[in-house]
């Protein structure tokens, strides 16, 4: 996708940062640039999303509300991180909002897809151990949990992780590692 | 020989990033404590990037014209927002009743100034009139008068003036 969009751009502005050269067209009023930023980020946000609600409906929810924050407030975007970055800072701290409002509901939730698991549990052994799996992740810390997703399925660089948190890179390690261990110790003890 | 390995050790080992020194290799050779950390954790950091493809996609046509409409909605709301606060000024009525207003205040000052007016002019016709002293007493004084008199006389009569005058002060020293 991302290589499209450098293809579509002219030569001129392949020279400089593409995300600033798009929204500095966005901010003249090019209307394409606007589906230009969307189609670089949707995907990226929208999964970070999925990954505090694991819904389908909630996370496009959430992910629209970042990009409405984001359009919104992008005069305010001051260049010095990536518009990735800021993008993806947004996203997490709208979902970290999200989780802290909605955290009861999430307690529902999960009871109501584990009785839902129950009942598929005959058909694929393989499959419910992952569901088990995500749940304990689920149980994580959301601070914890957002960045060990950051790291290990989102694939970001422990740099940009932690130009998006605002911490050290050690700290960004040494979370990833806690959550790991946290997973450990839930693997043993669900209650824990 | 050497502490056992810290978080960012262990992450870095698993990940194979940063180059893990050779002693933290052979630290998990001989401690038996980090090198079951190490396993468990490299396993569920596998499980962990396991669950990668679980999520599933919307369409992305329409979650785009749903970003675009919302902002849409959003800036039409906070146009109705300003308008409410500002939108009073240019309402007909309104504008009717401010330009009365203006009208009428500028008709009571016009009249209260030219009443104020009047009264001053009434006022001042009552104060008696102060009579202008001349300009010559003034400037010149009485000696200037007599100076211009004394440059008036001829040369006999001047001799004579001189006379008196010297015949007053011969006296004037005797006594």
């Amino acid at each position: 996708m991302e290589r499209t969009l450098a293809a579509s751009m002219p030569m001129a502005a392949r020279s400089q940062d593409p995300d600033i050269d798009l929204v500095e067209r966005y901010f003249a009023g090019e209307t394409k640039a606007f589906d230009e930023i969307m189609i670089r980020y949707e995907r990226q946000i929208y999964r970070v999303c999925y990954r505090f609600v694991e819904n389908r409906e909630d996370a496009m929810d959430l992910a629209q509300d970042v990009f409405v924050k984001a359009f919104e407030h992008l005069p305010t975007f001051r260049r010095e991180s990536s518009l990735k970055t800021w993008l993806y800072r947004i996203a997490i701290n709208h979902c970290l909002n999200h989780v802290k409002k909605h955290s009861q509901e999430f307690v529902e939730v999960t009871e109501y897809t584990g009785s839902i698991r129950s009942s598929v549990q005959a058909e694929m052994e393989h499959q419910e151990q992952r569901q088990r799996f995500r749940k304990l992740v689920k149980q994580l810390p959301p601070k914890q949990k957002a960045i060990l997703e950051l790291r290990i399925n989102e694939d970001l660089s422990y740099e940009e992780i932690a130009r998006i948190s605002g911490r050290s890179i050690s700290t960004i390690k040494a979370s990833v590692f806690f959550a790991l261990e946290k997973l450990r110790k839930l693997i043993k003890d669900p209650t824990v | 020989m050497f502490g056992h390995l810290k978080a960012k050790d262990f992450v870095n080992l698993i990940e194979g990033i940063g180059h893990p020194a050779a002693r933290h290799h052979s630290h998990l050779e001989s401690c038996a404590r980090c090198r079951a950390t190490w396993k468990a954790v490299e396993s569920l950091h596998a499980q962990v990037s396991s669950l990668n493809n679980d999520i599933p996609e919307p369409e992305w046509e329409q979650f785009r014209s749903s970003v675009r409409d919302r902002l849409l909605s959003r800036s039409i709301q906070r146009e109705t927002a300003v308008r409410r606060w500002t939108g009073w000024a240019i309402r007909p009525a309104m504008a009717w009743a401010l330009s009365f207003l203006f009208v009428a205040g500028l008709t009571v000052l016009t009249v209260v100034w030219n009443g104020s007016k009047a009264v001053r002019q009434s006022n001042s016709s009552e104060t008696p009139v102060i009579e202008p002293v001349s300009e010559t007493t003034i400037e010149a004084g009485p000696e200037r008068g007599l100076f211009d008199e004394l440059m008036q006389l001829g040369d006999d009569e001047q001799q004579q003036l001189r006379q008196m005058l010297e015949t007053s002060q011969k006296g004037s020293r005797q006594q």
